[in-house]
């Protein structure tokens, strides 16, 4: 047995110095010494294990895509002509994945063949593992016979089951090249780090109650309202059912299939479902005869009889009949094959469509009875919304959506790929056929045949490939579309720019592409439900906001069911009966997971959730603790009541306390809106408060419960600072030898921040500092600090205040560009000099012998990166040889001086063929300078404006003088009084050499903060207030009122003037108008737009406007025909007895000239281009304008129109 | 694969060999840290990039041996 785990994982707010450096020095080899870390990407890994776990998604997938029938023979002849045809079954059993190793084609690597992440990122590959799928086969009903098809190689998610990464102590994780707290939960694709985000989507198996003007389109008589489900199948893909109200009280059942909508009317589906009557189906949906209330149901007994009425026509009334009928209509919509009966076609078109998740294969009546009771309950539903008995449900609260995980929809696709390959093995087998006199699928040919020439030819087998493009694009391309409403934008790159953005990425939910087109603002808004699930700070501002949400800290998702077998059991024992009463006072519903369990009276149903309640938080009577049990208590038309349980995967639950057990229970967004939890112990109500909170801050995402003191702060403040914080020149890792990212910053001077929450050790947010402590004096001293900017302490510069670099990784791949023969790839490029040619001295500076940049050189504009020259292989020598003797570059072409800080010379997996490819990471120093962004951490950012001389800063009484000065001004806008509170518990903490502790809900209003950190001041010999007296360091004299100087943590943001600063005079210019481009990239210009005119105008600076839009624009001379006015008619003329170049030539205007006659003299006639003599057309000037207007001309003159310029004087 | 890279990686000494003196200092071997086992990598020119001890298919280059100087300001 393996010696128990000895790390400590507790953590304080305290700075733990030596015990960090020791987890630093010596990774441990047990386990992680920070399990929230993560913990808070479970979701991500979790999910993916779904996908390949016994009986996870993809089993279950394997089940209901089920087993493909192809026939034998001519599809077009005639079915008397043929016969009984064969038929063709091929299923698939097992699907596996398996983990990331060298192909077999490496002979050369015998030890240890598995390819770690590290190396994938290195070698700028994808990390993936081979897929490999049982296909089972028979002809008629022959034996099975079996085949094992590779579907190509599939990217793994990190720490998932499938990768070498998985269950690795720190001390391993370091040997693999990896963070010591690596946590996975993103993929690998070309080198880059991806992840799939997580999406809102309807809740799962609750039909939802919806008003859409949009409805109405559906054709006449569609009313805006509706009962929507999304149902989900047990491996994770979902079909949506609406049924809709129509004017005259009918209801027509909804649902899509493979992109296209079809309507069914819902008394046919409930006939096909089950053998069944009207008395069933009135009675279902109305209730029993003798129940009480009927009397006052005449609005749905009226529209119960027209529904059954006016289903009559079509004349239907065996199940077995309506089942026919519905398998007719739909049996090429579903690719039904043709030896099966229509009724059989019915019933697959029920398994598939209807409900699937009350049974999504090997259908039961058992099943068919759950969907018939579903189905009557939600048309009993829409007829109570229609009523105005109960209300509409909002699709937009947290209460009644869940979460899409990354894994599900990993999983969702690969299904759907491999369901398309079995689907498209039709097209081989019918060419094979045509090809071969369609031969008997029991012929012998066709044995030998079906493995090699037409399983292989079968299209869409490449299941890796098509996951790879999906996550390197985004995009899903899907014939059925999986029941979302997006196509793209499913994948972004985790970008590891600090760590709180990278950790961001992980808890971050989308509410989906097509909302953010949307242009009324209710799905952005902020609802109360989402209270303890989505954080109400941490979401951008501008086009994401309020769509790009992030999980409160202590929110966890469901990533598999919990095992609800007992349920129906206990709460029958409770009391529910089969029936339902016509009123809902006299009865409501009681489901699990979208099934009826059975109705019970509305008090019973409250003795029921709270038993249940009672039962699982206990962990008695098998209930597991993360069910969800929704009770809607019965109220004047608001939500529908009942019990709604919810046990499957994708909720979202977070932890409370139970208060009659004093124990840990899980609350769920469904139920939370009906539950009193109480924020704290003083709030809780006896008699009403059924939980209390754990922690208020449990409300709060990662990033913002970092904000200290956030509950002073204004609360947009605390927004700005949650999206600066994700851009801050940060640590991103602490193996940043082993990444190649496009970009990444680093700042030099880290520190851990003095004031901070324990939640910051707890996450391990130290091993990634973010900031620089700083001594901040609120004091307008210098003039230049005002409007938000900052003087920095020229002295704490030099000291590294602030000091970052950025690594850019230049990638040289010569293979690039080459067109890509699919068989043999060839080497017709090799790095290095071309042996035959010469090697000047200058590319030598750079260059190494073998034509690669040295390790340490400097770089500027213009160098040489690497050397390349082609070749061609010699059989003969067995060399690449080189013919034409000449060295090409590749060059560094940015403005920056850079350093190059490593050279990775990138061989191939094969490890047989010479170098392809080289990766270089440079280093571009960036010590901080003017107009570079800095910010405290409440949403304080400025700019710096002046390195201050350290001798001219005030000083203090102690002789301290500050690092940063910022403008009084900032404070009384913008109400952060967080910033006070942190600057005096800075001090406070940085003289008594404590972390002080900032969660923000610790002090009241008799208990606060100041006076807490004030006293601790006082201990120190300082102020209360934080204020001090200053002496001015020009003068020397004191400053007449005392100065607010406290310590802040401070964070360098990452713009900076370096990247964004744009100047120009002359520059590259737009071939069609003259004018001056844009874009800073290619030296463009900034538009003088018409604003800008205006007011110049207004200023009356006629010469700036001459000089901004003519001469460092499109200033043209131009010649000019005084007498017609035209620019086109101008000509040079062409002297033949002048040489070509010679500068005497003239302008003439060829429209007022006459051809020459005899007569004219010698000096008057001049000839064109053509050596044609005119005479004449000799008032031509030269005047400047615009190049456009000449364009403009041009352009009109096109369309028949001639312009006219009088030229004067 | 090509028959003519799997032939490059089966006898890359022979023909190096055999022209090994009759090449000039461009195919000089160049000296590489394997990126698995640090071990030091001489490879030459048109050879296949691997470790010759564990078969890694990342090596680093060396920091140059060149005095680097820069002026410091």
């Amino acid at each position: 047995m393996a010696p128990a785990p000895t790390t400590d994982r507790q953590w304080s707010t305290e700075f733990d110095t030596a015990r960090r450096q020791k987890l630093f020095q010596n990774p441990p080899k047990d386990r992680t010494a920070y399990p929230t870390l993560a913990a808070a990407v479970d979701p991500h890994i979790h999910s993916f294990n779904q996908i390949f776990a016994k009986g996870g998604h993809l089993d279950e997938a394997l089940k209901e895509i089920g087993t493909k029938v192809f026939l034998d023979g001519d599809p077009s002849a005639q079915p008397e002509d043929v016969g009984r045809r064969n038929r063709l079954s091929i299923k698939i059993t097992d699907v596996f994945l398996d983990k990331s190793v060298l192909p077999p084609s490496n002979k050369v690597s015998v030890g240890n063949r598995n390819i770690l992440p590290a190396e994938c990122r290195e070698r700028h590959v994808s990390y993936r593992g081979k897929l490999r799928a049982r296909v089972l086969y028979r002809i008629n009903n022959g034996d099975w016979l079996e085949t094992v098809r590779e579907l190509g190689q599939v990217p793994i998610m990190l720490k998932s089951n499938r990768c070498h990464l998985e269950n690795m102590s720190p001390a391993q994780l370091y040997k693999a090249k990896e963070e010591t707290e690596e946590f996975g939960g993103y993929f690998i694709v070309n080198g880059i780090e991806k992840i799939i985000r997580m999406l809102i989507v309807p809740r799962r198996n609750y039909p939802m109650a919806i008003q859409r003007p949009s409805y109405t389109n559906r054709g006449p008589g569609y009313t805006t309202l509706g009962v929507e489900i999304r149902s989900v199948r047990p491996d994770q893909t979902s079909q949506t059912n609406a049924l809709h109200y129509l004017n005259d009280g009918n209801v027509n059942l909804r649902f899509s299939w493979r992109k296209a909508e079809y309507l069914v009317p819902v008394v046919m589906v409930l006939k096909a479902l089950v053998e069944t009557n009207d008395r069933d189906i009135f009675e279902g949906i109305v209730g029993t005869a003798d129940s009480e209330g009927l009397a006052e149901k005449q609005f749905v007994t009226d529209r119960v009889e027209l529904l059954l009425r006016t289903y009559k026509v079509y004349g239907l009334h065996s199940r077995a009949a309506t089942r026919a009928y519905l398998g007719s209509k739909f049996r090429i919509v579903l690719q039904i094959p043709d030896d099966i009966s229509d009724e059989e076609a019915g019933t697959e078109f029920l398994r598939k469509i209807i409900l699937p998740h009350l049974g999504a294969y090997h259908i039961t009546e058992r099943n068919d009875a759950d969907k018939f009771r579903m189905l009557l309950f939600m048309v009993r539903k829409l007829y109570s919304l229609a009523e105005g008995e109960c209300s509409v449900e909002n699709p937009d609260a947290v209460q009644n959506q869940e979460v899409l995980l990354g894994g599900q929809l990993y999983g969702m696709i690969i299904k759907e790929k491999m369901d398309e390959w079995l689907n498209s093995i039709r097209f081989p087998l019918q060419e094979w056929g045509r090809k071969n006199e369609w031969k008997l699928f029991t012929s012998q040919d066709f044995q030998k045949d079906f493995l090699g020439r037409i399983l292989k030819r079968a299209q869409g087998e490449d299941v890796g490939r098509a996951m790879e493009y999906f996550l390197s694009t985004g995009n899903l391309v899907s014939p059925t579309g999986l029941d979302l409403q997006q196509t793209a934008g499913f994948c972004v790159v985790a970008e590891k720019l600090n760590f709180y953005r990278f950790i961001s990425h992980f808890r971050m939910v989308h509410r989906g592409a097509y909302f953010a087109q949307m242009k009324t603002t209710t799905v952005r808004k902020l609802l109360p439900e989402s209270w303890g699930f989505l954080c109400p700070v941490h979401t951008p501002d501008g086009a994401p906001c309020g769509l790009l949400n992030h999980f409160a800290h202590k929110c966890k998702i469901a990533t598999k069911g919990v095992d609800v077998s007992a349920i129906p059991k206990v709460v029958a024992q409770i009391g529910v009966s089969s029936k339902a009463s016509a009123s809902l006072n006299a009865s409501v519903v009681v489901q699990l997971d979208g099934r009826i369990l059975g109705f019970c009276s509305p008090k019973q149903a409250k003795v029921i959730a709270d038993t249940l309640r009672y039962y699982k938080v206990e962990g008695s009577h098998d209930i597991p603790l993360e069910l969800e049990i929704g009770y809607i208590p019965n109220s004047n038309s608001g939500q529908y009541p009942g019990i709604f349980m919810s046990s499957q995967s994708s909720r979202m639950y977070r932890p409370v306390k139970y208060l009659p057990l004093d124990k840990l229970d899980y609350v769920g967004p469904f139920e939370q809106p009906y539950m009193s939890i109480a924020c704290t112990d003083p709030e809780i109500v006896s008699g009403d408060s059924t939980h209390v909170e754990e922690d208020p801050t449990n409300i709060l995402s990662i990033v913002a419960n970092m904000t200290p003191f956030s509950d002073f702060n204004q609360s947009p403040r605390n927004m700005y600072q949650c999206q600066m914080g994700k851009q801050t020149m940060g640590t991103p890792a602490t193996a940043l030898r082993y990444r190649t990212d496009n970009k990444t910053y680093r700042l030099q001077t880290g520190q851990t921040p003095i004031v901070r929450p324990p939640l910051h050790n707890e996450y391990g947010l130290d091993n990634f500092p973010n900031g620089t402590n700083a001594v901040v004096a609120v004091i307008s001293y210098t003039g230049y600090d005002m409007d938000d900017a900052m003087i920095l302490n020229k002295s704490a510069h030099e000291r590294g205040f602030g000091h970052g670099s950025i690594y850019k990784t230049k990638i040289c791949d010569l293979a690039e560009g080459q067109r890509k023969s699919r068989s043999a790839k060839t080497v017709n490029r090799l790095f290095g000099f071309a042996p035959e040619g010469v090697v000047k001295a200058n590319w030598r500076e750079t260059l190494d012998d073998d034509g690669l940049p040295r390790v340490g050189t400097m770089l500027r504009s213009g160098d040489v990166l690497a050397a390349w020259h082609n070749v061609s292989y010699d059989q003969t020598l067995g060399d690449y040889v080189n013919l034409d003797g000449q060295t090409q570059f590749f060059k560094y072409k940015e403005d920056e001086l850079a350093f190059v800080e490593e050279v990775r010379v990138i061989g191939s997996e094969t490890a047989a063929d010479p170098c392809q490819k080289i990766s270089v990471k440079l280093r571009v120093p960036r010590s901080p300078v003017i107009g570079d962004k800095f910010s405290s951490r409440h949403g304080q950012k400025g700019v710096c404006s002046q390195k201050w001389p350290a001798i001219d800063m005030p000083f203090s009484e102690s002789g301290i003088q500050p690092d940063v000065i910022i403008n009084p001004h900032a404070f009384p806008s913008r109400m952060t009084i967080g910033m006070f509170v942190e600057s005096l518990a800075g001090k406070a903490g940085a003289l008594h050499g404590i972390a002080q502790d900032s969660t923000p809900f610790r002090f009241d209003e008799n208990n606060t903060a100041v006076d807490f950190f004030g006293h601790q001041l006082m201990k120190a010999g300082y102020n209360y207030y934080g204020n001090e007296p200053m002496y001015s360091g020009i003068t020397g004299e004191e400053l007449a009122a005392d100065i607010y100087i406290g310590v802040v943590y401070y964070q360098r943001l990452r713009h900076m003037v370096n990247d964004k600063y744009q100047v120009r005079t002359t520059g590259p210019v737009n071939s069609y108008t003259g004018q001056p481009i844009k874009g800073r990239k290619k030296g463009g210009g900034i538009r003088v737009g018409e604003m800008e005119r205006d007011s110049l105008l207004a200023h009356g600076t006629a010469f700036l406007l001459q000089d901004r839009l003519m001469n460092c624009s499109d200033y043209t001379k131009a010649t000019i025909c005084r007498d017609c006015g035209s620019f086109l008619s101008t000509t040079p003329t062409v002297n033949e007895y002048q040489r070509k170049n010679s500068k005497a030539f003239q302008v003439r205007c060829r429209r007022c000239a006459k051809l020459a006659d005899n007569s004219a003299s010698k000096t008057e006639v001049w000839s064109d281009g053509q050596g044609i003599r005119y005479q004449g057309g000799d008032d031509v000037t030269t005047v400047a304008v615009p190049g456009v207007l000449k364009y403009l001309d041009v352009e009109l003159a096109s369309m028949g129109i001639r312009l006219k310029f009088d030229v004067e004087p | 694969m090509s028959g003519y890279t799997t032939s490059g990686a089966q006898q890359p000494s022979t023909g190096a060999a055999a022209d090994a003196s009759t090449i000039d200092i461009h195919s000089r071997a160049v000296s590489y840290t394997c990126g698995d086992c640090d071990g030091d990598v001489q490879l030459k020119r048109g050879e296949p990039i691997r470790c010759r001890n564990c078969g890694h298919r990342v090596l680093y280059k060396k920091r140059t041996n060149r005095m680097v100087q820069f002026e410091a300001r």
